[in-house]
């Protein structure tokens, strides 16, 4: 339900091969001026955008203190975990870490399975009301839920969704982004196969299974990326939607957390540095294929 | 062409019936008086309750140790869910909503709930208010007598002086003083340690009134009308926003919270400033995590003396689930025993009769309690119906506003008082609706 | 690019013809939850502006009220000041920005992986950390930024407090937040570019500055297209970053359009009709924006 948009949106139907980014000049010869300078430039962008990340990460280790002082320490002069044992005592991670896997990965699947079979049968079929549904679909990614926040509410709230992992899983499932992109994918598979199948007895929900979800894998690596970095990240959602602690992700449990006023802020810092590992390690672990991901799976 | 007919048949049909269908909401149901209900004390046993409570600090475990205590006692279970203060309402408006009323929630103001609070009167008999010291029964009551919210504990206004730092530069601490006395003594507090700044105040409207209160006037008079006196508030106002102009009250602070909430706990514990207005509440934070010495100081006088008085209550929603469980556990977290008990280690004053007339031994700090005890015998009555009315959270809410774009330089003190009266007539007409 | 189904599915009318219900099965799911939680709300989101409510459980019926009420009030007016000034300075500055860094970025060999994971950072962390983050480093008295100002003799301007500069620092930090993600986006438009034309335009003794600007600028223009889309939704959006760095402040002036329609909900005083006003209003604004983008878009690519 986040209306961001592929770059196939607009993409022309290119021929180049996406993985040959030659038309640089730097061939074996020693670096020009100009390459020097652009590393230089990237070098710097990549330290200051780093920067605020990793000084935050070092004041995590202040005393309330020290936190406070004028001027600022740039190193903490007596690092103490004493923030991390008693934040992460007031704030229970874990609990909240399980429930941001849990609407993460499930709101993942469901939108990974009910988009590709949407896509499918608008790219593959051709029936009464296609065009229409398309349409719809393709105006709503301009539509973020943040406008239609109000009435949404109270449509789960009919539906006794406040206050459960549902209510955060369902509603923003049925992406029109990952329709569209997995839709424009499967244009571009051979209907033969298809055919062929079908000749060969094979029923209709057989061959979306065993042919074109196993073709349709990069447009689908895209929207899982897509929806993780969204459904993690989602704050206003949740905000209203999970009013118990029980139900929280954290997003939420971190601003709850950081409004409280019994909170010292140097113990708000650490909790958010302990947010903020698991998915960089992720990343870390899984950046080829993500960025590659993301570049190539957008643009077929 | 046939498919854009066909789509704007498909809008024009949607839209008819979302627009013909029925208001949006629940109908609602008001069933009356209904006859007194019973409370039986040994039926909970396996039942479940949602508290929803925001801290202080220290009152949260007290608060915790009194839930195990009713859990001992009834075999009910409670679902105690802490949010933030600023978030408070906004998360009870959302479950009321979408009606998903937590059965007890602790509130400042239970004004914006009327409409879906048990009345105590009906479960614990007409006579259950006088349990309760007077005044602090009758900010509990609304206008046809029900008695809506349980007060849990009241508060008054007043200033913390950092006493190490006063030592230092060999101001004593006064027994009485003004606001222009207070802010020489702390300035010079503050250049002989070092400090950044002399004065604190949390942003909040109540602290903000407590000023208004000492130049003389309250925003919401005793007969519920408009009781702001412009000049008097003026001059409150001009005073104010000149400290924070000129970053003697920090500035930076007080522009930088946007519109909630902020409370200044921290630029005290910091030491980075003498003084500081806040209330009791902070006595029990303080005492755990102050690394000076510090003390409870008499209020200001200007006009009048005296500080700001607040209070938290506690209520019970009709429609949750088990509003008898509701009742029965606010009614047992107030009585004599209990609300001793917690207010011991909470460091909270007391609403019982029983308990202002006996006073409470509490831990340690029992000289500040009893400074802001004696505050209240200073604080002059028309604050307490200022701080009860139910125009007073929107009115405050206005206070702020205007006050800060005093202290951003965009507008005039003149303006920001019209400005704020014209906000008190619109809440008082709100309110009155 | 083709929007409409390609002709060889009509191959298949034969298997689809009378009353084969595979496709219809195939869409219900999502169009189920689509349409009961994103276009049935979305009408229902318009029947709601017609009402109004002060505390979101009893709602009476205004005709217009809302919207005239809501064009009256000078705080709105505020907040669609501040949104709108966000959004174009949000816009530009990660477009261009985006663009730089993906044309360095795409050209550079050597560290190119670590150097995307740098930039890519701040699109993995919660925006509501993000906020936390950059309130600490823009502290005016204890943050990272004005510790390394002074120390070149640039003072200490209070980029959070000071209402003149509280709207540059929230457009800086959003820019933050999305250039890695944009320029990812832009690199693969730039891949998709046919490198013999460099070549070419290399024999002919263009300068690097030139090939940037006649073939590899026009050619990614569609891509470029959807980012200004993708980040024109996003500035119309901006909520959760702004609300733990700024709160809306210094005094409403980073207040933007979500968090008034957010605040008019849900946070006392309620006024439900001006949320649900302004939230059909900025509906219309987004889909208006966002539909003259692309129809420029396009058209200018067809000409």
């Amino acid at each position: 339900m986040s209306a961001q948009t592929p770059s196939t949106l607009a993409q022309r139907s290119g021929s180049a091969n996406p993985q040959q980014p030659k038309w640089t000049s730097t061939g074996g010869s020693a670096p020009s001026t100009g390459a020097v300078v652009r590393a230089t430039l990237l070098i710097a962008g990549a330290i200051l955008v780093v920067t605020p990340v990793l000084w935050a990460a070092m004041s995590s280790f202040k005393t309330q203190a020290e936190l406070a002082q004028t001027p600022p320490t740039l190193w903490p002069n007596h690092p103490t975990a004493d923030n991390y044992t008693s934040g992460l005592q007031a704030f229970d991670f874990v609990h909240f870490l399980t429930n941001s896997i849990i609407v993460t990965v499930s709101a993942t699947v469901l939108t990974l399975i009910i988009n590709s079979m949407a896509a499918y049968a608008l790219s593959k079929y051709n029936f009464r009301g296609r065009t229409v549904l398309f349409l719809i679909t393709l105006s709503t990614i301009m539509i973020p839920l943040q406008v239609i926040l109000l009435p949404v509410y109270q449509v789960i709230a009919s539906f006794g969704m406040v206050n459960s992992l549902w209510g955060l899983i369902i509603p923003p499932a049925a992406t029109p982004t990952g329709v569209f992109l997995l839709r424009q994918y499967m244009l571009s598979l051979p209907d033969e196969m298809i055919e062929a199948a079908r000749i060969d007895g094979a029923g209709e929900f057989k061959i979306f299974l065993r042919i074109i979800l196993p073709l349709s894998r990069p447009a689908l690596a895209v929207v899982a990326i897509f929806s993780v970095i969204w459904r993690w990240n989602d704050f206003l959602w949740p905000l209203i939607v999970a009013q118990d602690e029980s139900v929280q992700t954290l997003p939420v449990a971190i601003a709850r957390f950081a409004s409280q006023q019994a909170i010292p802020f140097n113990q708000i810092l650490a909790v958010s540095v302990v947010t903020i590992l698991p998915i960089i390690v992720i990343f870390l672990f899984l950046q080829r294929h993500i960025i590659a991901g993301l570049a190539q799976g957008s643009i077929k | 062409m046939r498919l854009r007919t066909k789509i704007a048949a498909l809008c024009a049909v949607v839209l008819a019936t979302s627009l013909s269908a029925c208001a949006p909401g629940s109908p609602q149901s008001d069933a009356g008086p209904s006859a007194p209900a019973s409370v039986d004390f040994n039926s909970f046993k396996g039942q479940t309750l949602t508290y929803v409570y925001f801290t202080d600090g220290p009152d949260e475990q007290a608060t915790k140790d009194m839930i195990a205590k009713f859990e001992a006692a009834t075999g009910a279970k409670v679902n105690l869910q802490i949010v933030a203060f600023a978030n408070l309402a906004t998360s009870l408006q959302a479950r009321l909503s979408a009606g998903n009323a937590p059965e007890v929630a602790r509130v400042t103001d239970w004004h914006p709930y009327a409409d879906k609070e048990v009345d105590f009167k009906q479960y614990f008999g007409s006579g259950f208010p006088s349990e309760f010291a007077s005044g602090a029964a009758a900010t509990a009551m609304d206008s046809t007598g029900r008695m809506l919210a349980v007060p849990s504990d009241v508060t008054i206004n007043g200033p913390m002086i950092n006493v190490d730092a006063f030592k230092k530069a060999g101001v004593p601490v006064p027994a009485k003083w003004t606001w222009d006395e207070l802010v020489a003594d702390a300035k010079k507090v503050a250049a002989a340690n070092n400090m950044p700044y002399a004065f604190a105040i949390d942003k909040s409207g109540n602290r903000l009134s407590t000023i208004l209160s000492q130049f003389g006037t309250v925003m919401i008079g005793p007969d519920g009308k408009n009781a702001l006196d412009k000049d008097k508030a003026a001059k409150a106002l001009t005073f104010f926003t000149d400290l924070v102009k000129s970053n003697v009250s920090p500035k930076d602070f007080w522009l930088g919270s946007g519109s909630k909430y902020t409370g200044a706990n921290e630029i005290f514990l910091a030491g980075q400033v003498p003084v500081y207005l806040s209330g009791p509440w902070q006595v029990g934070a303080f005492a755990k995590s102050a690394t000076f010495n510090w003390a409870a100081a008499p209020n200001p006088c200007q006009e009048r003396c005296g500080g700001f008085p607040g209070g938290k209550f506690m209520i019970a929603f009709k429609d949750s689930k088990n509003p008898a469980l509701a009742a029965a556990f606010v009614q047992w977290m107030n009585r004599s025993e209990n609300q001793r008990e917690v207010d011991k280690t909470a460091y909270w004053l007391p609403t019982r009769k029983d308990l202002t007339d006996s006073g409470v031994t509490y831990a340690n700090r029992q000289s500040d309690m009893s400074s802001f005890l004696s505050q209240i015998n200073e604080t002059p009555s028309d604050t307490w119906t200022d701080a009860n009315s139910p125009a007073f959270t929107a009115s405050a809410t206005a206070l702020i506003s205007e006050t800060d774009k005093v202290v951003a330089g965009q507008q005039d003190v003149r303006t920001a008082v019209e400005n704020i009266s014209a906000a008190i007539d619109k809440a008082i007409k709100a309110a009155g609706s | 690019m083709s929007v409409m189904a390609p002709a060889r599915a009509r191959g298949f009318r034969g298997w689809m013809r009378g009353k084969n219900l595979a496709p219809y099965l195939f869409v219900l799911p999502n169009m189920l939850i689509f349409g009961v939680f994103t276009i049935w709300p979305a009408f229902n989101g318009f029947n709601l502006s017609f009402y109004d409510s002060s505390n979101g459980r009893t709602y009476r019926p205004v005709g217009t009220g809302n919207y005239t009420n809501i064009l009256s009030d000078s705080q709105f007016w505020g907040v669609v000041q501040h949104t709108v000034l966000f959004t174009l300075g949000f816009v530009v500055l990660s477009t261009v920005l985006g663009t730089a860094l993906a044309l360095m970025l795409n050209s550079q060999r050597r560290g190119r992986g670590a150097l995307s994971a740098a930039y890519f950072l701040p699109v993995l962390i919660s925006p509501v950390v993000v906020g936390i983050i950059w309130k600490a480093a823009l502290d005016r008295t204890t943050g990272l930024v004005n510790q390394v100002l002074s120390a070149i003799g640039l003072g200490s301007p209070g980029w959070l407090v000071d209402s003149s500069l509280s709207l540059i620092s929230v457009i800086l930090v959003g820019t933050w937040i999305h250039l890695g993600f944009y320029a990812v986006i832009l690199i693969s438009g730039l891949q998709a570019i046919d490198t013999s034309l460099y070549e070419a335009a290399r024999m002919d003794g263009a300068s690097v500055w030139q090939s940037v600007r006649l073939i590899t600028l026009p050619l990614l223009r569609p891509t470029l297209m959807v980012v200004i889309i993708l980040a024109t939704i996003a500035g119309f959006q901006a909520f959760d970053f702004v609300y733990t760095l700024t709160g809306g402040g210094p005094v409403g002036a980073t207040t933007l359009i979500i968090q008034y329609i957010y605040e008019n909900a849900f946070s006392y005083p309620i006024q439900y009709g001006l949320a649900s006003a302004a939230a059909v209003i900025l509906f219309v604004v987004v889909f208006a924006v966002t539909f003259i983008n692309y129809a420029i878009g396009r058209r200018s690519e067809s000409i």
